[in-house]
This record gives C-alpha cells, sequence and structure tokens, in this order.
C-alpha cells in the first residue's frame, strides 16, 4: 500500500478498504524513484531515478486511472489543517459542517454524547473564529427524499418499458461513499454506472446549500464562504475535489469572462484530523462550554434534542424501502425492517411481498469483497435487487478510514461496537419528509423533490475514467 | 528399497511443440492417468492459449487434444484442474481468470472472474473443489465460492503482500491457503471462524525463510511438509504438526525445516513433492534436479540429499515441472524454449 511511496507522501498510519495497489504512474513521469529489483519479464523494471519530494493533487488523483483510491497515501495539501486555519486567518466566512458519523467517533473517544461533542466543538470552532456549525444529518434528509423520488421513478420505469433504457433503471445503486464512486469510475467503466443513483452525498448537498442558498440568508456572496466539512472518510476529499461539484457563478458587477468558480466543499477534514486539531490548540475539550447550536441546518427540535434516520452508513435501503412500500404499494412499514444477513454481517437483505410476490428486494453490501458479488451480478444482467446500499468499507461509514483509530491495546471490533451504540444515543428517530428545515428549503429554494432545481443543485452525474497511455505501459 | 539408496536416470519420452511462445506452466487432471482413464494434462502459454494433452493408450504418444484459444488475451500465466477434473481455471496477464468445462472434449469457458487490477499470476482450487484462490500482481490474493451452475461469489480479497504474489496453492487436506511473492515471504490464509479470512502466519527472513522472490511452492503427501523455492538460489523446507492442524487449530505454526542451498546457480521458478517423496526442481539454468529426505544425520534434523541433476533438460529456463498422477514417475517440464517434455524418472539396476 502506501509503503511504496516516500516519507514525504506518507501521511500517516492509514488503511483504507480500497487501497491503491501498484505504484503510482506519476513516478513515470520521472517525479519519484522506483525500487524495484529486476525480475523475471514478468514485471516492467524502472529505472532508478532522483527522489524529489513530489506534490501530487487530488485532481491528479482523480483523473488517473494507475490506481483505485489514495487519497490517504497523496500529499494532502488543498485538504489539510493548515489550509482550513489559514484560510479563517484570511478573514473567509468559515463554515463547519460535521457528520454524524464523526460526531460519534468523538463521543467514544472523549466518552461523553454526541450531542456533547457537538456543542463542545461548536464552541471550539468558533473559538478558532467559524461561522457556523452545521449538521449533514440535516442535509441527508434531503438526500434521501431525493433518493426515494428517483427509486420510485425508476421502479416505474423499470416496470412500465422493456428497452434498454428501462433495464438499466434497476437496481438502483447508492451513490453516497466516495470510495465506492470512484471504484466504479476507474475500475467498472460503463456498464456500471447507469446504475448508480445521481443523488448527491450529504456532503455535497450541505455544500450545495450553503453556497447557492443559505449564503444569500446570510447576506453573504458564495466567494466569500470557506465551507469545511467534517468526515468520517478521506475519500470524501476526493469526493469534494471532483469537477462536477464546482461551478460557475456570473459575477454581476464586472464583466468577467470565466466568472467566479464556486466549489461546494473548500475542505474536508477527517474526524481524526479533527482531532489532531483539538490536541495541537491544547484545550481541554471535556471541559469546553456546550455552545447553543446554529439551527439554520442542524437537525435539533425545539427541546434540544438530535434527530436523524437510523442506520450508521446513513440509513439508505431503510428509508427508500419504507417510502417505497408506502408510495407504491400503500404499505405502512411499522417497527424494524427484518433484514436478513446473507453471506455475512455486511451483507443484509430485506424484501416486501404483496400476495405472495416479493415487490421489492433491497440490500446492504459493504465492504470490497460484497461489493464484488453486486457488481458482478449486475455485469451479467442476473442482480434481482431493486436497491443496493454499497458502501466500501467494511461495517460501512462509522468504520471509516477517517475516523478516530483504535487506543493502543484496544480491540477495533470492540470501538465499533461502542461506536454503533453511542451513533443514535438520545438522537431521535424522525422521517426526513417530517424534517421542517428541509420542508422549508424546498418552499423556499428547491420547489419540490426531482423538480428542475432539486436536478441542478442536489444530483450529478458520473463519468468513467480512460484509461491512460501511462497507466496501460505501466500493466504491461 | 529407499528411495534415496536407488540409482536414477531421467529418460525423456517425448517433446511436445505446438505453442508459439514461452511455456509457463502446467498441471496434470488429477481423475486422468488412473484405470483406463489415459493421462491428461493442460499447459498455458505466452502465445495466449491453453493446450490440453493426452497420452493414446496405443501409442503411448502425446497428442494436443484441445486449444483453448481467443478467451484470453493475454499471456495465461497458470492453470489447474478442479479435483475432479471436470473444470479447468487459467490465469491470465489480461487480468482475469477464466473456468473452462470439459463437455464432451470441448472446453467451453463457462466462467470469467474479474476483480484483479492487473495480471494474474496463479490460480489454485481447494481440495473439495469449492473454493478457488488466484493471486495478482496487485498485491492481493481472492477466494472465491463455487455456486451451483458455475457461479463464482467472492468469498475474501486479502491483502497482505507488499508486492506481486506469484503463487497461491491450498493445503492438500485443509482449507488452508499458502501464498508466495516478490516481497519474499509466504503467507499462510485461514478462516477465523466467524467466515473472516486472514493472514494466520508470514514465513519471512527472521524466520529462516527466503531473501529474494519466493517462487513456487508445493506439498508432500501427507500435507505436514512444505517446500518452496526462491529467486535467493535456495529450496526451504517446512513442516507442521499435521496432528494439531487437523483437529482444527488452523494456526498451527509452520517451522523452518532445513535449506537446500549450494545446488542452483541461477533462480528456481518450479518445485513439486511427488506422493512418494521426490522433490522436482526447475530452474533458470535449464536444468532439472530431484531431491529425497536422507536418513542420515538424524541427530541434526533431516536432510535432503539431491537424488539427480539433469542438465540441459531444456534450451531455456524451466517455468514448471509437474510429476503425474500415475505410479510411473512421470514428469512434465515447461520452458521458455516453447515447448513441454515428457520424462520418466526410470530406476537403473
Amino acid at each position: 500500500m502506501s509503503e511504496k511511496f516516500s516519507p514525504t507522501l506518507r501521511i500517516g498510519d492509514l488503511s483504507d478498504f480500497i487501497a491503491p495497489s501498484q505504484a503510482c504512474v506519476v513516478s513515470l513521469k520521472g517525479l519519484k524513484s522506483n525500487t524495484k529489483k529486476p525480475d523475471k519479464s514478468e514485471v516492467s523494471i524502472a529505472k532508478k531515478q532522483q527522489t524529489e519530494p513530489v506534490k501530487i493533487s487530488l485532481k491528479d488523483c482523480l483523473a488517473c486511472s494507475g490506481c483505485i483510491t489514495s487519497a490517504e497515501t497523496v500529499m494532502l495539501e488543498k485538504q489539510s489543517l493548515g489550509e482550513f486555519l489559514s484560510n479563517i486567518d484570511r478573514g473567509k466566512v468559515v463554515i463547519v459542517s460535521l457528520s454524524p458519523q464523526s460526531r460519534g467517533s468523538l463521543a467514544v473517544h472523549f466518552g461523553i454524547s454526541p450531542l456533547q461533542v457537538f456543542r463542545k466543538l461548536t464552541s471550539f470552532f468558533k473559538s478558532l473564529g467559524v461561522k457556523a456549525v452545521f449538521d449533514t444529518s440535516c442535509s441527508r434528509d434531503l438526500t434521501l427524499i431525493e433518493t426515494c423520488n428517483e427509486f420510485v421513478m425508476r421502479y416505474k420505469q423499470n416496470q412500465s418499458k422493456d428497452d434498454e433504457k428501462s433495464k438499466s433503471a434497476l437496481p438502483m445503486l447508492s451513490s453516497a461513499c466516495p470510495g465506492w464512486i470512484c471504484y466504479a469510475e476507474k475500475q467498472l467503466g460503463s456498464y456500471v454506472l447507469p446504475y448508480i443513483s445521481s443523488v448527491k452525498s450529504p456532503q455535497q448537498t450541505i455544500g450545495a446549500t450553503i453556497k447557492h442558498h443559505i449564503c444569500q440568508k446570510m447576506g453573504l456572496r458564495p466567494d466569500e464562504i470557506y465551507h469545511v466539512t467534517v468526515m468520517p472518510c478521506y475519500d470524501k476529499k476526493l469526493e469534494a475535489a471532483r469537477d462536477d461539484f464546482v461551478s460557475e457563478v456570473e459575477s454581476k458587477e464586472e464583466s468577467n469572462e470565466s466568472g467566479i468558480r464556486i466549489t461546494e466543499v473548500d475542505s474536508v477534514l477527517t474526524s481524526g484530523e479533527v482531532l489532531d486539531l483539538i490536541k495541537l490548540k491544547a484545550v481541554d475539550f471535556t471541559a469546553l462550554e456546550d455552545h447553543p447550536l446554529d439551527k439554520m441546518l442542524t437537525n435539533i427540535n425545539e427541546e434540544g434534542h438530535l434527530y436523524g434516520v437510523t442506520g450508521s452508513s446513513g440509513g439508505y435501503a431503510e428509508t427508500v424501502f419504507r417510502n417505497a412500500a408506502k408510495t407504491l404499494f400503500g404499505i405502512e412499514i411499522r417497527g424494524p425492517l427484518a433484514f436478513k444477513t446473507i453471506r455475512n454481517a455486511d451483507f443484509r437483505e430485506v424484501t416486501l411481498e404483496v400476495a405472495g410476490q416479493v415487490v421489492l428486494k433491497f440490500a446492504l453490501c459493504y465492504g470490497f469483497q460484497n461489493l464484488q458479488n453486486i457488481v458482478r451480478k449486475v455485469k451479467m444482467q442476473k442482480c434481482d435487487y431493486h436497491f443496493v446500499e454499497v458502501m466500501a468499507c467494511p461495517s460501512g461509514c462509522l468504520n471509516g478510514g477517517g475516523q478516530i483509530k483504535p487506543m493502543p491495546g484496544q480491540n477495533p471490533k470492540d470501538l465499533l461496537q461502542s461506536l454503533e451504540t453511542v451513533y443514535m444515543e438520545n438522537v431521535l428517530v424522525a422521517d426526513p419528509f417530517e424534517n421542517p428545515l428541509v420542508k422549508s428549503l424546498y418552499d423556499e429554494w428547491l420547489e419540490e423533490p426531482g423538480s428542475q432545481k432539486a436536478k441542478r443543485f442536489l444530483h450529478t452525474a458520473y463519468h468513467p475514467v480512460v484509461k491512460s497511455v501511462t497507466a496501460q505501459l505501466h500493466n504491461w | 528399497m529407499d528411495l534415496v539408496d536407488g540409482n536414477y536416470e531421467l529418460r525423456e519420452i517425448q517433446k511436445l511443440q505446438g505453442h508459439t511462445d514461452r511455456v509457463w506452466s502446467i498441471a496434470w487432471n488429477p481423475a486422468s492417468g488412473t484405470g483406463d482413464i489415459p493421462p491428461v494434462f493442460a499447459s498455458c502459454s505466452g502465445d495466449k492459449t491453453v493446450r490440453i494433452w493426452e497420452q493414446s493408450p496405443s501409442s503411448r504418444f502425446w497428442d494436443c487434444k484441445a486449444v483453448l484459444e481467443e478467451t484470453h488475451t493475454r499471456t495465461v500465466r497458470s492453470c489447474a484442474w478442479s479435483p475432479s477434473g471436470k473444470l479447468l481455471a487459467t490465469a491470465s496477464f489480461d487480468a482475469t481468470t477464466a473456468v473452462w468445462e470439459n463437455i464432451g472434449g470441448d472446453f467451453e469457458c463457462v466462467s470469467t472472474l474479474e476483480g484483479h487490477e492487473n495480471e494474474v499470476k496463479s490460480v489454485s482450487w481447494n481440495a473439495s473443489g469449492s473454493l478457488l484462490a488466484t493471486c495478482s500482481r496487485d498485491k492481493a490474493v481472492w477466494i472465491w465460492e463455487v455456486m451451483p451452475g458455475n457461479e463464482f461469489e467472492c468469498v475474501s480479497v486479502l491483502q497482505g503482500h507488499k508486492q506481486d504474489v506469484k503463487m497461491v496453492k491450498w493445503h492438500p487436506t485443509m482449507d488452508i491457503l499458502f501464498s508466495c511473492s516478490y516481497d519474499n515471504t509466504i503467507k499462510v490464509w485461514a478462516e477465523d471462524g466467524e467466515g473472516d479470512w486472514c493472514c494466520v502466519q508470514t514465513l519471512s527472513e527472521p524466520n529462516s525463510g527466503h531473501t529474494s522472490t519466493v517462487w513456487a511452492l508445493s506439498f508432500n503427501a501427507e500435507g505436514d511438509k512444505m517446500v518452496t523455492c526462491s529467486d535467493d538460489l535456495t529450496l526451504k523446507i517446512w513442516e507442521t504438526d499435521i496432528g494439531r492442524m487437523v483437529s482444527g487449530d488452523v494456526r498451527t505454526p509452520w517451522t523452518h525445516v532445513c535449506t537446500l542451498s549450494g545446488y542452483h546457480d541461477r533462480t528456481i521458478f518450479s518445485v513439486d513433492w511427488s506422493r512418494e517423496g521426490i522433490i522436482a526442481s526447475g530452474a533458470a539454468d535449464d536444468a532439472i534436479r530431484f531431491f529425497v529426505e536422507s536418513k542420515d544425520g538424524l541427530v541434526n534434523g533431516p536432510t535432503y540429499k539431491l537424488l539427480l541433476k539433469s542438465e540441459k533438460a531444456h534450451d531455456m529456463d524451466i517455468n514448471s515441472v509437474q510429476w503425474g498422477p500415475g505410479e510411473n514417475r512421470l514428469l512434465a517440464s515447461a520452458s521458455d524454449d516453447g515447448t513441454i517434455k515428457i520424462w520418466e524418472l526410470a530406476t537403473i539396476s
């Protein structure tokens, strides 16, 4: 994995579950030494070269077909703590959006509740000069509503016609995991992309909401805001750097031809990096004041309770399942869904039968190896699921590569168990469609689920990465 | 008579031509060569094809019965028969593994396994034929479960090697997988009881392991000993407490028994341990060597003695040596010279 990169390129003891597995092709452009020993002509041999520190941007990484994901092993210049702090110093209006998984990771680490973490982090960030701290469970409700809407459309399309496009309407594969998207674009290519939901992840949804709507309510231009998310995952940095999530806003005052480039998410910090920042500032975190939360984009009710959906990876399968049962078949499912374990705990399915017929068949599929079996079935057109919640990490997002590492001697499985327990602690289970913040976002801005505006701001597209000549050569 | 006391000569039975590029690997069909079923083996090559060879019961000559082509788009690096001999798996530099079924003498590609990022180097079936393992230059080892209807499901993707993985091989009786690599190590993989596969042991330089690429490994008939061969010009013998392993302790360690050095002066690419106990090795010096355990000097543990060396067995590097399934000490060898040779290790009195 990262051993092949020079120390300047390595950023610590990180492990991703879809690991880069061959030398970064940047080496062939003469930037990096390659220390392979000669071998029977099974592999190509690169000549030894002078080692120079190399800076690879996330954009280089996204455009390259050399390996699958390497957000963790490239120099994360644009996405580092230093960049975050310097933007505060430069007088930018800094907004932080916190993921519930990161909240959970810090809660377990400090032995306090997720709500306390949220309040104390708000205190901490504001002491650094941050303007507002929001909650991505709020934008996740937007993502979920759009996903439900897209699913119902695709399901109907699949049932009604028999052309090629309708056949590729299902299974619908979830789109929130950037590791999975990266793998699908780089390694799998065009056959799988039409199956992936076009809805943006909660990270990008909150970015679009802040830069295209909330900024106006705050009396700010989008380019005055520096928006940072806190995520359980390194690959979220790659996601934030995608060209699809940059838009140009025409400048009103001048005849500036290029306009202003607006990035939905300017920077991503992992849960672990936030802990590093807390340590760097030498703050006694648990002793910090419980600051009131910024209610504009935060799932907190009048009584001061957090709310959101269940499911520590975002609850996509569960929410879409309940909604489809109701919308398509008029069935209101009460109580927990009966997920059945298939091969292992990371591969579960749930079905809905109407008059003895299976009408909905959904799966949760976490981890690289389970993902292989879904992809294989999709390729052979033998996948009978209607919807699959796909996450690249085993155990899903709570186990993301950006979460705080187990303490020395701590069993990773025990840590994961604590995270699962803490994740929904004092969080009320709530239907995304009933979220008052989301309702008003539709009323004031997006009109209705699946509207032209919603498509423009909350949906995206995927592109197969063409294998570069360099990568091909390397693959000899 | 003890194997070590015999006098032997290596007789060339036949030289098989047909491949138009180097021959990488051979695999004998385990369900052939017994009773009235003539021996059969498969060979694979840089010419992107797989050839199936069979011995004629009347003439005793070997003929190419089938050419499996137009499926792999690059070198076919290795091949393996399922224990029943009905399926043949072929691993290719085109990043896929193909599974072929023998349907009335015609070989049909019934499944293609994708997933490795680049060159697949080796493929192996477990003893029951229910699991298939593959390895690649992408450093990963994959385990597939064989499902009804020639369907395959990925059970595990094992990351652990730091470089190109050269070979995977299942233990002859247990569901324990071995892999060897360009990172100089041999890794042992087993299921932890909760359905997760993990590395249970790494045999590397600090525990008397190899100091350069490990190219191949093979087990003795009992499955309590393993031989490995390397670019460090040595063969190493390893052993385990098979009783403890069979009783369920998959973590039973493998320990170094001895190192056979001073025999080869070029890379050893292939090693195969016969059921009766003769180790054959094939190397870049174009020679085939045979070793057996010697009872002399038992005080210091077992030693292995060179039984025979056949210089210039081929015109170029020998990539694979494999013992046949019958009783008559047949050996096939495959070489960079594009040929396969069938040999008999004969006793001379």
